[in-house]
């Protein structure tokens, strides 16, 4: 529905549009479509690109339709020879100084200057001169530039600015020598890529999957970020059984996330096809002996046999990084197979919690960008929930949000804080019993080392806003801390102002798994079972020392693995077909790329096997879809889902949580206890690096060889060229080397 | 012009009545000087001529941010130097302008913004502002009125584009001089998205007459439609180069140039074109000029097939070929397309590579056509006007000299061993 309907005349027909809406998106929406290269729906209109041009009545001079603002009556002209003339115009420039050599372009087939040009058909090349020329070179290990294709469209800049808030990227040099450049010649930045996701070229380019097909040779599979609990929608481009590159392009995607993506989601890839991935079943026939292959059929039998007679003295443990329908095999595993309490998820740090206390519903990650205040309480929403980071952004940047940093660390996101309350080292809990009660502020101010005043202000800002709060909560609180926080949530509502929750677990299924099995955790299922059964890897392997049978369902031998009497090779995220559960609370579609690669299979049809042997039916078939019921009938707030229904990744399902008003005295109490033992403490100064987090090297991303260039400072190389341009001599010898142009070196 | 000795010195300016018209003003309404300004029909001096009492009466008066007055002292359009004297020998006349732009306007701040090659000037400023803060005429509360202003200078680095009023504001800001999209104007959202005055340093140093005479005797000074007085900088083929001042309306052109300015400079020499605005407008033929009672100002320049600009007026007898001189301009735009937008920036660049071709014997029967078609499709599309000024001398030259055009194409393609048809 339109909110102000206004009348507006486009090549003769009259049509209704809302007021003040973009020019070119109302032609569009009404099927004239229109050329254009430098406008983006979510970046400030930049207008250079000068493809869009229209004729307006009453206006002199043909229109950039991507900066006017519709307004009741006017007529638009989208076609005519003059308009015509012109966009091919630009076209024309455009390709001047371009490589008409499509075919060894890494975006050919994707390229939007190739599109608008082919479309046209007949264009004649009248530019007869020589093209300006410069060497392909990297901006970083994972960014590739060929500046020669670049349009100056200056998306890339923009989304570096506006979205990542780093301006790493800008342009250098002027007129014909403009070239997107990096301060000091290399690109120090977390390194999202999604400079290279927007650029509708063949100019930033991913350095991961350069060259590896053509894009149209590529199957693509839109699935679930595997990392971040932002559960980020994304594309896996594969052929054959190979995962070459994910993309959040939205030609193929249209999730929550739109073209978002981060370093990890869309790079730490390589992992899935890796040889050192497990490839059969792995028996360790005495402790302290190898791990050597075996069947499916001898492993599982001897799993059954072996955790059939542990029975309940079995502790069952699922990674958050598995899907629902993994972790609820699980769960139905240990309540029918071997009847065992012993059940954990191997969180970092879990906000089961916080689940446990909701007061309010839970914010999508479109409620936190267009919030009008937002408190972040602990949590660094920029290395670990990157898409959550930028909508706060993106909230204060563009819709001038008010944005309260609670933090023991000065996070990169206090510089766009209008309160910052820099706790003391080991205090950020104490913020927790202030939230609602005043009468704390005192007590809590010291432990924090900040000025009482301060608390005070926080609330002023929260019961002064007209539209939405958004109360942000990192898991490095503790249960207590965000049990309080979920619970008084509610009671800041009122006025018309809608408080709504956002929780910053660490994994891709964080969520789901405290939705499932719940708030164990791995060192109390552990602690007194004899046996056990991890899928995935724990947080602390050592916890499975002088465990008498262990069985771990994995991808990478690991320091789980160490303690495994027996492995199952796991299928990975882009192998099995499943849902995860973001922080949101969207339940969102996991779906088969290539098949289980090796012997692997999915987890939860391993689960299902053993207790298939054991003789108990876990309750679901061996499908997807099966799957899922069973979980949405386990959960109550996934009551009534069904898999089908979850197909559209552009309308994601939030599931419906209790809301409640909580009785929270005790974790108050408790709260308060341990706020009041709290040691005073420095506090920490210095703004961690960007990407100390998201650079980090673990199993999966220390697979994708460019990690551990980023993990280890990302060194700026000698010789930046993609492929140097060493020219043969006819008699063998060596010429020259191009060098790499920089900022500042043409003309 | 004539200029006073040692005029740069607060003393010798105020000998001669400099900072009386400050002290009238601050006297007076803002909105009477405004209204004063109006009257006098000053046009902006900066080339695009727009009427100064309108633009200043386009500042939001009760808006709650702070308003700037900033002097655009650019001047990098080839072929001008006007502001270039006016700092050197009258600075006290730019300060006392800007304070009364400030006055009217409700500002307390004011920058001079000149390029990078003009920090001499800029210098020469900084003394004139210490001297004239230290004298009272700048700071707090300007001859006991209680207004307060200041002024400070910045140099850009030295990029014809950071003359375009939003470019500067840009790169006064400290970010890449590149021009903005307008609407917001600098009126409403300019320096620090705050309602913002720019204008030109001539513009700015005819305020103090204005002031002192009366809007409507200073605008008499001139024509109805052009009012008072304006300089011209003359460069080129003539005796006399030099900053002339001459009244609006002044008759005539061929006058000016063959007698005010001492006549061809070489007297077996014919004058052969007159680019007389500075380079951003069309170029004549003498044919357009001689006999044709050509009036020095907006309207009679306009009717004479080019517009007065900045006024800066280059003289070229016949030993010049045209298409050298006009590739001469296309390599400076392309020099100094900032690269933006994609007409401009590719557009210029082309043009100089066609222009090369054809200086190098390499000229093809098309280029003409071509070269009109590229301006055509940068004129009008690009994104800031100098998208215009890149196009108009290349056009404006084929049009008025097609000969020169036709004998470097029909030379050059017959040293390629072509036979030409030149029908152009
Ligand atoms: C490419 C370009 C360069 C310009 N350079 C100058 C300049 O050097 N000095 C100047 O006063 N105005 C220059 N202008 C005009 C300014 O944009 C603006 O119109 C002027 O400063 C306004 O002052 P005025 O009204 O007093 O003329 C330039 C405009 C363009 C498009
Ligand atoms: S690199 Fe790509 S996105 Fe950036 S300006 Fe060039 S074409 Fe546009
Ligand atoms: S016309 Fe375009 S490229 Fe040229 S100077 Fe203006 S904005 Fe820059
Ligand atoms: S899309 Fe409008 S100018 Fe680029």
């Amino acid at each position: 529905m339109l909110k102000e309907p206004i009348k507006v005349t486009i090549n003769g027909a009259e049509i209704e549009a809302e007021k003040g809406a973009v020019l070119i998106d109302v032609c569009r929406d009404n099927a004239e479509n229109i050329p254009s290269f430098c406008y983006y729906k979510d970046l400030a209109p930049q207008a250079s690109c000068r493809m869009c041009l229209v004729r307006i009545d009453k206006m002199p001079k043909l229109q950039t339709s991507c900066t006017i603002k519709v307004t009741d009556g006017m007529v638009v002209t989208t076609q005519s020879p003059e308009i015509e003339k012109a966009q091919r115009s630009m076209g024309e420039f455009l390709l001047t100084n371009h490589p008409l050599d499509c075919p060894v372009c890494d975006r050919g087939g994707e390229c939007e200057l190739q599109e608008v040009i082919f479309d046209w058909g007949d264009v004649e090349e009248r530019f007869k001169e020589e093209k300006n020329k410069a060497p392909e070179k990297y901006l970083s290990p994972i960014v590739a530039n060929d500046p020669q294709r670049c349009i100056l469209c200056k998306r890339c800049t923009r989304v570096c600015d506006e979205w990542m808030g780093e301006d790493a990227i800008e342009a250098g040099n002027r007129g014909a020598n403009t070239v997107i450049g990096t301060y000091g010649g290399w690109l120090n930045c977390s390194q999202c890529g999604n400079c290279i996701e927007v650029c509708p070229t063949g100019t930033l380019l991913d350095g991961v999957y350069r060259h590896a097909t053509r894009p149209w040779e590529l199957d693509q599979t839109i699935t679930t970020d595997v990392y971040s609990s932002d559960g980020m929608q994304l594309s896996i481009g594969s052929r054959a059984g190979e995962v070459h590159r994910i993309v959040a392009r939205d030609r193929y995607v249209n999730g929550l996330n739109g073209e978002f993506l981060d370093v990890k989601a869309r790079f730490a890839h390589e992992f899935i096809n890796h040889p050192d991935r497990i490839k059969t079943p792995l028996i360790r026939y005495s402790k302290g002996g190898k791990l050597i292959p075996a069947t499916w059929d001898a492993a599982i039998k001897y799993v059954a046999h072996k955790l059939s007679a542990y029975g309940s003295e079995t502790a069952v443990v699922a990674s958050p990084r598995l899907t629902n329908e993994s972790i609820a095999a699980l769960g139905f595993f240990a309540r029918d197979a071997v009847k065992t309490e012993k059940v954990g998820v191997a969180d970092r740090q879990s906000m089961a919690a916080f689940f446990e206390n909701l007061s309010s519903p839970l914010a999508t990650h479109k409620d936190i960008r267009y919030a009008s205040t937002i408190v972040l309480i602990g949590g660094d929403p920029e290395e670990e929930q990157t898409y959550t980071a930028k909508q706060i952004r993106q909230a204060v940047r563009n819709g001038g949000a008010k944005l309260i940093v609670v933090n023991e660390t000065p996070i990169r996101l206090t510089t766009k804080a209008s309160i910052f309350i820099h706790a003391n080292h080991g205090s950020v809990d104490a913020f927790a019993l202030t939230v609602l009660d005043a009468s704390n502020d005192s007590f809590a101010a010291e432990k924090l080392g900040v000025d009482a005043g301060l608390l005070g202000d926080v609330r002023d800002a929260v019961f002064e806003t007209k539209g939405d709060v958004i109360i942000v909560c990192g898991s490095d609180l503790s249960s207590d801390a965000q049990a309080v926080i979920a619970a008084t949530a509610g009671s800041l509502a009122g006025d018309g102002r809608r408080v709504l929750l956002h929780p910053l677990p660490l994994y891709n299924n964080s969520v789901g798994a405290i939705d499932i099995l719940g708030g164990g955790s791995e060192r109390d299922a552990l602690r007194s079972a004899k046996a056990a059964y991890v899928v995935g890897s724990l947080q602390d392997a050592s916890l499975l020392a002088g465990k008498e049978f262990v069985v771990v369902q994995e991808l990478f031998e690991t320091e789980t693995t160490v303690h495994a009497d027996v492995v199952f090779p796991a299928a990975s995220f882009a192998e099995v077909d499943g849902t995860f559960t973001n922080n949101a609370g969207n339940v969102q579609r996991v779906r088969k790329a290539i098949e289980p690669l090796n012997q692997s299979k999915p987890d939860w049809m391993i689960t299902r096997a053993i207790a298939a042997e054991i003789g108990v039916d876990l309750g679901f078939e061996p499908s997807a879809t099966s799957a899922f019921k069973a979980v949405a009938d386990a959960v109550p707030a996934y009551e009534g889902l069904r898999y089908p229904a979850l197909k559209d990744e552009s309308s994601p399902v939030q599931a419906k949580y209790e809301i409640a008003s909580r009785d929270v005295s005790g974790a108050v109490d408790s709260l308060r206890r341990s706020v009041d033992a709290i040691q005073p403490a420095d506090k920490i100064n210095e703004t961690p690096k960007v990407g100390h987090k998201l650079h980090r090297l673990t199993t999966m991303t220390s697979k994708t060889p460019q990690f551990h260039l980023l993990a280890n400072g990302n060194p700026k190389p000698d010789n930046l060229l993609v492929s140097p341009l060493v020219q043969i001599e006819p008699s063998g010898a060596k010429r020259e080397m191009a060098a790499a142009v920089g900022v500042g070196d043409r003309e | 012009m004539v200029f006073v000795e040692n005029g740069h010195r607060l003393s010798v300016y105020r000998d001669h009545g400099g900072y009386k018209s400050l002290q009238k003003a601050v006297g007076m309404a803002p909105a009477d000087v405004i209204e004063e300004v109006k009257a006098s029909a000053l046009r902006g001096r900066g080339g695009a001529g727009f009427p100064t009492g309108m633009k200043w009466s386009f500042v939001p008066k009760d808006s709650p941010k702070a308003k700037y007055v900033v002097c655009n002292a650019d001047e990098s359009e080839p072929g001008s130097f006007k502001d270039r004297y006016l700092m050197e020998r009258d600075p006290h006349a730019l300060i006392e302008g800007m304070t009364i732009a400030g006055w009217a306007l409700g500002s307390n701040t004011g920058y001079v913004y000149g390029r990078g090659e003009y920090r001499y000037l800029l210098d020469i400023m900084d003394v004139a502002i210490a001297e004239a803060r230290e004298a009272g005429m700048l700071g707090k509360n300007i001859f006991g009125s209680g207004f307060d202003y200041d002024l400070h200078t910045h140099t850009g680095a030295g990029a014809y584009i950071c003359g375009e009023e939003t470019a500067l504001l840009s790169s006064l800001e400290g970010y890449r001089g590149h021009p903005r999209m307008k609407p917001p104007f600098p009126a409403v959202e300019g320096l620090y998205a705050s309602p913002t005055v720019v204008n030109n340093v001539e513009t700015f140093t005819s305020v103090p007459q204005i002031i002192e005479m009366g809007g409507i005797a200073w605008r008499d000074l001139g024509t109805e439609k052009s009012g008072g007085t304006k300089l011209w900088s003359i460069s080129g083929h003539v005796k006399k180069p030099g900053v002339y001042e001459l009244p609006m309306g002044y008759a005539d052109m061929e006058k000016f140039i063959m007698e005010d300015c001492g006549g061809m400079l070489r007297d077996d020499k014919k004058l052969k074109a007159v680019i007389p605005g500075g380079s951003s407008v069309y170029v004549m033929n003498a044919g357009q000029i001689i006999g044709q009672n050509v009036t020095l100002d907006y309207e009679g320049l306009v009717a004479a097939g080019s517009s007065l600009g900045t006024g800066g007026m280059i003289v070229m007898d016949e030993t010049v070929d045209i298409v050298e001189s006009t590739k001469n301009l296309s390599e400076f735009y392309k020099h100094e397309s900032c690269g933006w937008c994609t007409p401009c920036r590719e557009g210029t660049d082309w043009l100089v590579k066609i222009f090369d071709r054809i200086t190098s014997g390499g000229g093809r029967p098309e280029d003409v056509q071509l070269m009109l078609d590229i301006a055509d499709n940068i004129e009008g599309k690009s994104f800031c006007p100098l998208g215009d000024a890149a196009a108009w001398p290349v056009q404006s030259a084929i049009k008025q000299f097609p000969d020169d055009f036709k004998k470097w194409i029909v030379n050059g393609a017959a040293s390629n061993g072509h036979v030409v048809e030149a029908n152009m």
